[in-house]
């Protein structure tokens, strides 16, 4: 399928330049709304897998949902004392070259178990129409202590993030 | 795309087609809204400029045309610019998903009329209507005024919040119907009401087999998140005049203005459509079914291929008259209720219409479980 090939570099080149974006701009609202593209690029990357729900998904939670609030909160403060705190000294290039090893770490196991797995994953590809009911009957059998786990995870961020707001505090000191 | 080149270009044809019945629907819901406006607060202009006050419209794109073309001193350049275009994108894609009418069988091709069908067709919708936060955002932001950027945080900040309910709603037609795809909906929904429960076959004849009435609370829910999502009133904190001149678009003239414009009313067109899709048979034929309305047209004209023309004529026109009505009562709420306060606002998405949601829900599951075991 040459359209396909077409597509693929299309949104391989958007996502990745846009993820460059992300970590090398200094503004932190173009690196949130550089995010953005990189998942909405994610997400066409998805259809041309044949993963449309996940693609759908990926577009509401955290390219319509996620990345909006990112975006607002960014707008609402003004981030000047943090850029500079976070853009020099030592400890900072320190954390920097840190995740550079992690993700190169990252990129190099996937390539190399990519190799290994890809031909057990292809057979089982499942027809597009059945995919979302294959997701589901996975999610509630066999990993549904993982599911129920991070539900409860994110139910206790969200118990967290109210106790942290009627806390006083922060950066911020009037 | 097609097998062959003529597939390939009528579908391509087609795509443009969408889109500028969406764009060209626009001035007519201009005049409706400003006319409605003119008889409901008896507003002098717009309804006697010319024959029904048509020429109104005429008077508008040539401001919208002719308006200076400015830049606040404040802005960001490109955030500025790019704000107008993303606001018709999202409505545009999403628009291009919903199905118009009955697919016509053309030999042996089969024409759907729609830009494109997709699969997970509510997925899709909401997907990309959902990215229509970041046209406010941007536009509030890139125009360097705190009016435009209070505006923008509180229209993304309504859209975030009753996108939940928008979503749950849907959850309980998608249970009913067991499918993402929006063609299988209308076709499910084709005939009079009819259900089995617990293995009895139940036939209502005097009503259609449409969703809003197996999922009355979710059609209410769904009503009132649309109306959010798309900033309408009484929803339209975001341009509270009073407070905030007018919003994220107070830096905006002519046709930058004008593009922000299309992508509210586009919004108007995919949620209304939805609506219809999901809780009014879509483009099917109330009492109906499309295999006997083909039957009817076939015994008339005697000709296979005309009849299956007809059908798709017939069906695209029930469609347009079901958009038009939800439209028209749009345009009603707007100038008729008065505009939220924003605690009010607030409180109706996360306090009220959420844990309605929810139980529709539950409800729907439970009644289903019910029904089948």
């Amino acid at each position: 399928m040459i359209s396909d090939a077409i597509l693929f570099w299309i949104l391989a080149f958007l996502s990745l330049s846009a993820g460059l974006t992300v970590v090398m701009i200094a503004n932190p609202i173009y690196s949130a709304l550089a995010l953005v593209m990189t998942m909405v690029s994610v997400a066409g990357l998805f259809v041309t897998l044949g993963a449309y729900f996940l693609a759908g998904v990926q577009l509401i939670v955290y390219a319509g949902a996620v990345m909006v609030l990112f975006v607002m909160v960014l707008m609402l403060f003004d981030l000047k004392n943090e850029v500079y705190a976070f853009t020099q000294g030592l400890l900072t290039n320190v954390v920097k070259l840190g995740c550079l090893g992690l993700l190169a770490g990252l990129l190099a196991g996937t390539l190399v178990l990519s190799s290994y797995q890809s031909q057990e994953i292809q057979d089982k590809v499942v027809a597009a129409a059945d995919q979302t009911k294959a997701l589901g009957q996975l999610l509630f059998t066999q990993y549904l202590f993982g599911f129920e786990v991070l539900g409860i995870l994110l139910l206790i961020v969200a118990i967290g993030a109210v106790a942290l707001s009627r806390s006083r505090g922060g950066t911020h000191h009037v | 795309m097609g097998k062959d080149v003529f597939e390939v270009t009528i579908n391509c044809i087609k795509l443009i087609v969408v889109f500028l019945m969406m764009v060209q629907a626009v001035p007519i819901l201009v005049w409706l809204e400003r006319r409605g406006s003119a008889f409901i607060q008896n507003r002098f202009g717009p309804n006697r400029v010319g024959p029904l006050g048509l020429v109104q419209l005429l008077a508008d794109a040539v401001k919208f045309l002719f308006k200076e073309e400015f830049f606040p001193e404040n802005g960001t350049k490109f955030l500025y610019y790019a704000a107008p275009v993303v606001a018709l994108v999202p409505a545009t894609l999403a628009y291009c998903a919903i199905p118009l009418g009955h697919p016509l069988q053309y030999g042996e091709y089969l024409f759907r009329l729609q830009g494109f069908d997709v699969n997970v067709g509510i997925v899709y919708v909401l997907g990309v209507s959902g990215l229509a936060a970041y046209a406010i955002l941007l536009a509030g932001f890139g125009s360097g005024n705190k009016y435009s950027l209070l505006g923008a945080l509180r229209a993304s900040a309504q859209i975030i919040s009753y996108e939940l309910a928008l979503g749950l709603s849907i959850v309980g037609i998608i249970l009913l119907y067991g499918t993402f795809n929006l063609n299988e909906m209308v076709a499910m929904q084709q005939g009079p009401l009819s259900f089995s429960f617990r293995g009895h076959e139940i036939l209502v004849s005097w009503l259609p087999n449409w969703g809003i009435f197996y999922q009355p609370l979710g059609f209410v829910l769904f009503f009132a998140s649309i109306f959010a999502e798309s900033n309408r009133l009484p929803f339209d904190l975001a341009e509270g005049e009073a407070e905030l001149v007018a919003g994220f678009h107070v830096e905006y003239g002519g046709f930058k203005m004008l593009l922000f414009f299309i992508g509210e009313y586009g919004h108007m067109m995919v949620g209304s459509g939805l609506l219809a899709t999901f809780y009014m048979g879509g483009y099917g034929i109330p009492y109906i079914t499309n295999q006997a309305l083909w039957q009817t047209f076939m015994d008339w004209t005697q000709d296979g291929q005309l009849a299956h023309i007809l059908v798709s004529a017939a069906t695209f026109a029930m469609f347009s008259f079901k958009l038009a009505l939800c439209l028209w009562f749009f345009v009603q709420v707007r100038w008729t209720l008065p505009r939220f306060r924003y605690d009010q606002l607030m409180d109706l998405g996360w306090k009220t219409m959420l844990p309605w949601a929810l139980f529709n829900v539950i409800a729907t599951a439970l009644f289903i479980f019910v029904a089948h075991g």
